[in-house]
């Protein structure tokens, strides 16, 4: 009986302060106890949860719904995600950390879900959506930069000014608006008369915005964010992103995403290959639209032609190891790498230029708002 | 690429159809570069484009020879030669007719049994055909082949057959041969003698011979004539549909009771625009070679070309050359025995 009534208040208590596996939510009601002290990461990924890593519908009620009820099981990653994911941390010294709109209350279904998919985390915020309704906050409930902005900056706090960050999120909402502004608040580009300013534009309550201006004059200045990944659910055209400049990558999955990141040094070859066999393996990819994509980025100018033909010239017979769960997984990359070869030389277009970034513009252009119509976001057809 | 409205037009087409037809992978051959900045522009998915860069294209205006004379490399060459290669199994251009004809020609080889290719052109008619109740039917050829034999008509007769009843779903398709009679021995000694043949040596659904006036009404699916005859017909049928529209415009002008009336007929016009509207059918077939040519209107948008590519992934999915090749033999053995 006593041991229930223990497990019973556990429970209780995690209700009130739902705490992740691995680490406390920023937003948490209550401040959590202090942490074991733990050498600072050396690279900090920071996941949007819907649209990004989870493969969510929820353009209507019924979607909505069937979202908010369904179990762990029943959710599905966008393909490749949950590879990279443990190929990032399996590489050490990162710090993997999931920022999302859901509910709280989904704090305890999405945790499973990860656990399912191998990923391990080590912060999970979610919205205080029933508490925003409770007090009155219903801007707050659909607002996302008054939201995402504070929790990123707060995330930030306490890191060494080397600690790097790679930022994941989708063309659903306004995470590339978001991260890029997180971004450049730390590299010192953003100063508060526009931080307020854009904070005021965006609809953002007077405390979050408050809150925001004080952590981003308190951080420490640095080019901490050195990539951001756009997933284009909704397969927004790629220029929407270009006033972002050429550290914002829209990607259309996620082994494009471990292309770039392979050039930027922080996947290796291997690794690369893992997230591509997981594709093909659990989510049916084909060789051809692996090609496909990694022809994309290069005529986007998003990959060096160089980076190709490196990693073609790492899947020949003698040097693919046997990887994966599928028999053929040795035929089926020297075959992918056979097609890279044959790829060509396209002509890239040029990337965007690296200019300070118009946030005021950006904001209008990329925030969805009551009213306004938006042309690029119809669901894809697949 | 060419097309009046190329590139842009044709790259909205693609992007459409990468969204729309998953199952589709299309291989877009071009100015890599001009195509990578519009593709960014657009909502596609890249899973299922591929670019392959072709400096040189043949413009609307060139005489089809010299044109591909002076530009090896252009596209319409490039991607015939694709094809060829097993790099796509089939050619979608909105560019130089002639041109892309004489280019397939080149690269390309005929079915057994094909002495001559045939273009084919479609037009919306009063009755429709197939379990799809398609308007359109099928007309070849209308200019790839000017001087035909008896044989090369019923050749393009089987070919015509075979793909209206794969694309439009018409198992049986009523062929008939263009002549100035409907009587067996009108016109000229190819048609007779064609007539005879297509009666005795095929299994055709063939209904004989039909005259212009028939064209409109839908009295056959599938209409057989040489090509100079076919691009005369086709010429004039564009043109009455041109005239038509613009003696409405100058009616509404006239009188304002007219106007009105127009007004007031203006939602059935609309309707009948929209069945009879060739972009919805996106484009024609070159047909004869082992490989599959769809040819889209020169004026196409982004939907005709989108619809010239499921039209042309259809055909190929559907063995259409298979399909022609077994009916040719069949016709062979029947005139031998």
């Amino acid at each position: 009986m006593a041991a229930r009534d223990e497990k019973d208040r556990r429970k209780e208590k995690e209700r009130r302060n739902p705490v992740a596996p691995g680490g406390p939510s920023l937003l948490a009601a209550n401040p959590p106890a202090a942490p074991a002290i733990l050498p600072p990461p050396r690279h900090v990924y920071r996941w949007d949860l819907d649209k990004t890593y989870l493969k969510t519908e929820f353009d209507t009620f019924k979607q909505l719904l069937r979202s908010a009820l369904e179990g762990a099981e029943a959710k599905q990653a966008v393909p490749g995600a949950s590879a990279l994911l443990r190929e990032v941390r399996a590489g050490g010294g990162a710090r993997i950390c999931f920022i999302s709109g859901s509910p709280r209350q989904m704090r305890r279904v999405l945790t499973k879900k990860l656990k399912l998919d191998g990923v391990e985390f080590d912060e999970f915020i979610l919205k205080p959506n029933l508490r925003n309704m409770l007090t009155g906050r219903f801007r707050a409930m659909r607002e996302q930069v008054g939201y995402k902005l504070p929790a990123l900056l707060a995330g930030r706090a306490g890191l060494p000014a080397e600690t790097r960050e790679t930022c994941f999120g989708d063309d659903a909402e306004a995470d590339g608006f978001i991260y890029s502004l997180y971004g450049d608040i730390i590299a010192g580009r953003v100063k508060r008369r526009l931080l307020e300013e854009i904070l005021e534009r965006a609809g953002t309550y007077e405390d979050d915005a408050q809150r925001a201006v004080t952590l981003a004059e308190a951080l420490p200045t640095s080019e901490a964010v050195q990539r951001i990944f756009i997933h284009l659910d909704r397969r927004s055209p790629t220029s929407r992103f270009d006033r972002y400049g050429a550290r914002l990558v829209p990607v259309f999955n996620y082994f494009q995403a471990a292309m770039v990141m392979h050039e930027d040094g922080q996947l290796s070859a291997p690794a690369v290959v893992r997230v591509a066999l997981e594709m093909v393996d659990r989510f049916g990819y084909t060789i051809d639209a692996l090609r496909n994509s990694l022809q994309d980025l290069l005529r986007r100018g998003r990959l060096h032609r160089a980076t190709a033909r490196t990693l073609a010239d790492e899947l020949t017979d003698d040097k693919v190891p046997q990887l994966g769960a599928l028999p053929s997984a040795r035929e089926l990359l020297i075959s992918f790498a056979a097609r890279v070869r044959q790829l060509g030389d396209v002509p890239s277009m040029s990337i965007p230029l690296e200019a300070p970034i118009d946030y005021l513009a950006a904001l209008e252009a990329d925030l969805p708002r009551k009213g306004k119509k938006r042309t690029d976001i119809a669901p894809p057809v697949r | 690429m060419g097309g009046d409205h190329a590139p842009e037009e044709i790259v909205k087409g693609v992007a459409m159809l990468s969204l729309e037809s998953p199952h589709i992978q299309t291989l877009l051959v071009g100015d890599g570069e001009k195509l990578a900045t519009l593709l960014a522009k657009e909502r596609h998915d890249p899973e299922r484009i591929a670019v392959h860069h072709a400096a040189e294209a043949v413009a609307m205006w060139e005489k089809p020879s010299a044109a591909l004379a002076e530009h090896p490399g252009a596209s319409i060459l490039v991607a015939a030669q694709l094809v060829a290669d097993g790099a796509a199994d089939a050619l979608v251009s909105a560019g130089n007719t002639g041109a892309s004809v004489l280019a397939c020609a080149r690269t390309w080889k005929r079915i057994n049994g094909v002495n001559r290719a045939a273009l084919a052109s479609v037009y919306p008619t009063e009755i429709r055909r197939g379990e799809k109740d398609d308007p359109f039917s099928l007309i070849l050829d209308v200019g790839a082949t000017l001087d035909v034999t008896a044989e090369d008509l019923v050749t393009f007769a089987i070919m015509g057959s075979a793909y209206a009843a794969r694309v439009s779903k018409n198992p049986r398709p009523r062929v008939a041969l263009l002549s100035n009679g409907a009587e067996a021995g009108k016109g000229p000694p190819e048609i007779v003698e064609a007539h005879k043949l297509l009666q005795t040596a095929t299994e055709l659904n063939f209904v004989g011979n039909i005259e212009g006036v028939d064209i409109p009404r839908g009295t056959a699916d599938v209409v057989v004539c040489s090509g100079f005859v076919g691009n005369v017909v086709i010429k004039m049928l564009e043109g009455v549909s041109e005239t038509i529209v613009r003696l409405g415009k100058y009616a509404s002008k006239e009188k304002i009771l007219w106007r009105a009336g127009l007004a007031l007929l203006s939602g059935g016009i609309s309707r009948l625009k929209e069945v009879t509207d060739w972009e919805q059918y996106g484009g024609a077939p070159v047909l004869g070679f082992d490989r599959l040519f769809i040819k889209a209107h020169g004026r196409s948008h982004a939907r005709a070309i989108t619809n010239a590519a499921k039209v042309a992934a259809k055909a190929v999915q559907a063995g259409l050359s298979d399909d022609i090749e077994t009916a040719l033999r069949s016709f062979a053995a029947r005139r031998a025995a």
